[in-house]
């Protein structure tokens, strides 16, 4: 099986500069907590120059370089990014193998569907870059082979062939085994794993056991390592720990970007899109908020997503300070992706959705809806609200040029005698009629109006299961001084009603 | 037009023969895409003939804002409707700020309306109403925008009378977005815009005057029968006015006949049928046919 690594160099340094970008080029150390002492776990470019080495204290590090910034390091948070990363690349590759805390394996059996091992490494690297990550990927046949090479190559793309990893491996030195039996072969005055493999393997067994033997089987191109690709998460949720507690929307747009980023890489990779989520801040000392986002056109463009999340936020007054922020995806559907005519950009959906948030934001959810038909009878039930979720337009090759669409109703004759005016509530009129029952004229908010024309009846009646069975003859009447009107009579109580109005 | 059927017809040719000739096609196919001319929506028209010549543009123009001024049923919603309808037509989503909530749907799809591409709108307070008219508008996300100015039958209170800041504003959000933006108000019309007055003039018909424009044709009216409207609204040729009286005795809840009339609302139970009169009713109209022999 073919199969690549993903190294990204000190991976939590690079993880926090993204997430801070005014850290780029300072000093400072990722510092984890181990037997009572704080220790460097890693340290930046800056901060390596100045001496501060993994392993040294918090303390000794501060003492060979003032200015150093130190942050703690948590492995978990760690793993959940490399894992966001490894999600992001299944747009490129089946699965994925986490190698924490600084790479992943990747599945590289698809490379032929973008242009072979070479292309597929340069893509990846394309995926690591627009979220602010530099690596170095290696295709190869053994997970070892790729780990190695990836880690300790000079080249940014590196491609062995089958059969060629021994051939591959042997000028790397013996620092890339990363194993103590690694000092071992170097007390013996080797330097190489080429040297390493060029021994007589029953020797190596003899003084190194079964390790010593696996090491060389390894230098050598052998490797049976294999590979188990991650289980992906059930449910998307992105989360950004906050250096403190902030008060203002400004620091919280940079973890919001980092989030969002992440998040809609971690969808393009599952091809989905979201439809739906929700922001959670957290407020210190407790409290959380959460607030939902419901799109109108699933989307995975985490462009659009944070205008739409700045949209949400940024008038937003919390009581307490927010330590945290976090994303999740309630809801998703697949990213069918636009299909856009040459020279188009997708800046219409992005306009939809803001204007969409903006009302939304103000106006309240429930007060933006489209509508659906619904067979009923009773005529203020014929329709429901629903959420607004337009279908795309259909262009390019997919479009048929001037050819009009029809509504679903089309122009059936039978619904153009509903008024496209319906009252909320029918108003009662009082109603003056003839010694025949037929209605003259009616007053209606005071004013009389007298009846000039009169069409109908035309009965509708139902739901006598239960508590609101009715039944009413509809007329179409023209009220001077008022238009044409739908007028009923209530079968019930024998009154008329106006329900409509022909405007 | 032919060269969109002749681009519908290539597209409906089956593709067999060499991959060659399969691969010639596609390349015809998107070399006629990238020929023909962009189709770019200017106007909105009604469908209404006469209305739409009253206009200079010939429909209502995109980019501007346009009052529909107008009595209660004057067939200003019918004409804003037939404007959405024609923007929908072209795939192009619209909005419809209802202020009183007085939007029936069922009609507005049966003049053409795509529902799934309206969105609509009720501000919780009516001062929201021309804040979220200028914002969709403004967005440049929709072809046509509807703000429905009107009170509602029965309710109490002034008519709302847009201030000049508040109309400046409409129409430069109009303006900006490239939209439509349609007002449909009472007799309290805003100021600094195009208009348009509709006035029911009895049962002979509605008519509309073009009351400002700076396009010209200021002053032009036409009348025309409901019939354009609404031709199955049945009044133009003078209505049935029957005896109530001769059918209240079976007014009452004719659960079997309805059940005959198979009708739902005007859509019909799964969309096949048209509404019938109930047999008590057509007893009513005969006696009514029997009293004027």
């Amino acid at each position: 099986m073919r199969r690549g690594y993903l190294h990204l160099v000190r991976f939590p340094v690079q993880r926090k500069v993204v997430e801070s970008p005014e850290l780029a080029g300072r000093p400072f150390v990722l510092v984890e907590e181990a037997r009572g002492q704080r220790r460097v776990a890693f340290a930046s470019t800056s901060a390596l120059r100045a001496g501060a080495r993994p392993g040294l204290t918090l303390t000794a590090a501060c003492a060979l370089e003032p200015a150093l910034g130190n942050f703690p390091y948590r492995p978990e948070a760690e793993t959940a990014a490399l894992a966001a990363l490894g999600e992001a690349l299944l747009g490129l590759s089946p699965g994925f193998q986490l190698s924490a805390p600084e790479g992943l394996w990747f599945d590289a059996s698809a490379a032929h569907l973008v242009g072979g091992e070479e292309a597929l490494g340069s893509r990846v690297l394309e995926v690591c870059a627009e979220q602010g990550y530099r690596g170095h990927v290696a295709v190869a046949s053994e997970s070892f082979t790729a780990r190695a090479l990836a880690r300790h190559g000079a080249r940014r793309v590196e491609v062995v062939a089958e059969g060629q990893s021994g051939r591959a491996l042997s000028p790397l030195s013996l620092s890339a085994l990363e194993s103590r039996e690694a000092e071992a072969f170097s007390a013996l005055g080797l330097s190489t794993l080429g040297q390493v493999a060029a021994l007589p393997p029953a020797a190596v067994t003899a003084r190194g056991g079964a390790a010593g033997a696996r090491i060389q089987a390894r230098c050598r191109g052998a490797d049976d390592t294999p590979f188990v690709p991650a289980v992906l998460e059930e449910v998307l949720e992105e989360r950004v720990v906050l250096d403190g507690p902030v008060e203002s929307f400004e620091p919280l747009q940079f973890a919001l970007k980092t989030l969002l980023d992440r998040l809609g890489a971690r969808l393009s990779g599952r091809g989905w899109a979201a439809v739906k989520l929700t922001f959670l801040l957290k407020l210190d000392p407790s409290g959380c908020l959460e607030l939902p986002l419901t799109l109108a056109r699933p989307t995975a463009r985490a462009k659009l997503l944070l205008d739409l999340a700045r949209h949400r936020l940024s008038e937003l007054r919390v009581e307490h300070p927010v330590v945290e922020v976090a994303a999740r995806v309630d809801e998703h559907g697949e990213d069918s992706g636009q299909q856009l005519s040459l020279g188009e950009v997708p800046e219409g959906d992005a306009a939809l959705e803001v204007v969409l948030s903006r009302l939304v934001t103000t106006l309240g959810d429930e007060s933006l809806f489209s509508s659906a038909l619904e067979a009923a009878f009773r005529p203020e039930a014929a329709h429901l609200p629903r959420r607004f979720q337009p279908p795309e337009a259909r262009r390019g090759l997919g479009m048929d040029l001037g050819r009009p669409v029809e509504s679903a109703l089309g122009r059936d004759p039978v619904a153009w005698e509903r008024p496209p005016r319906l009252l909320a509530q029918p108003a009662c009129l009082e109603a003056e009629l003839s010694s025949s029952g037929g209605m003259q004229a009616a007053w209606l908010n005071g004013r009389r109006h007298g009846v000039t024309m009169m069409e109908g009846p035309e009965r509708l009646d139902g739901e006598w299961w239960s508590e609101a069975a009715f039944s009413r003859d509809y007329y179409r009447v023209f009220f001077e001084g008022l238009g044409p009107a739908w007028v009923f009579r209530d079968a019930r109580d024998g009154r008329y009603y106006l329900q409509g109005l022909f405007d | 037009m032919s060269a969109a059927v002749d681009q519908q017809a290539a597209s409906e040719e089956p593709m067999t023969s060499a991959p060659g000739s399969v691969v010639e096609q596609l390349r015809e196919r998107i070399r006629r895409l990238q020929a023909a001319p962009r189709q770019y929506l200017a106007v909105l028209r009604t469908g209404v003939a006469a209305v739409d010549a009253l206009l200079p543009a010939g429909g209502f123009p995109l980019g501007q804002a346009v009052e529909l001024c107008g009595e209660a049923a004057s067939g200003r919603t019918s004409l804003a409707l037939r404007a959405v309808a024609a923007a929908h037509r072209e795939q192009r989503l619209c909005a419809w700020v209802d202020g009183p909530k007085e939007i029936y749907p069922p009609a507005a799809a049966a003049l053409g309306v795509d529902l799934e591409r309206l969105l609509v709108v009720r501000p919780p307070l009516p001062e929201q109403r021309v804040w979220a008219a200028v914002q969709l508008a403004r967005s440049g996300a929709f072809a046509c925008v509807v703000l429905d100015l009107t009170r509602g039958v029965g309710a109490a209170g002034r008519p709302t009378r847009l201030s000049l800041p508040e109309t400046r504003k409409l129409a430069d959000a109009a303006g900006r977005g490239g939209g439509l933006l349609l007002l449909t108000t009472p007799d309290a019309p805003a100021d600094g815009m195009t208009r348009l007055r509709l006035e029911a003039r009895g049962v002979e018909g509605w008519s509309v005057e073009l009351v400002r424009s700076r396009q010209g044709g200021t002053g032009s009216r036409v009348v025309r029968p409901w019939s354009e409207l609404y031709p199955e609204l049945g009044l133009d040729g003078g209505g049935h006015l029957l005896d109530v009286a001769a059918g209240a005795a079976d007014a009452t809840a004719d659960f079997q006949r309805a059940q005959r009339s198979a009708l739902r609302n005007g859509a019909g139970v799964q969309g096949q049928a048209r509404p019938v009169r109930v047999p008590a009713m057509s007893r009513a109209e005969g006696a009514r046919e029997a009293r004027r022999c």
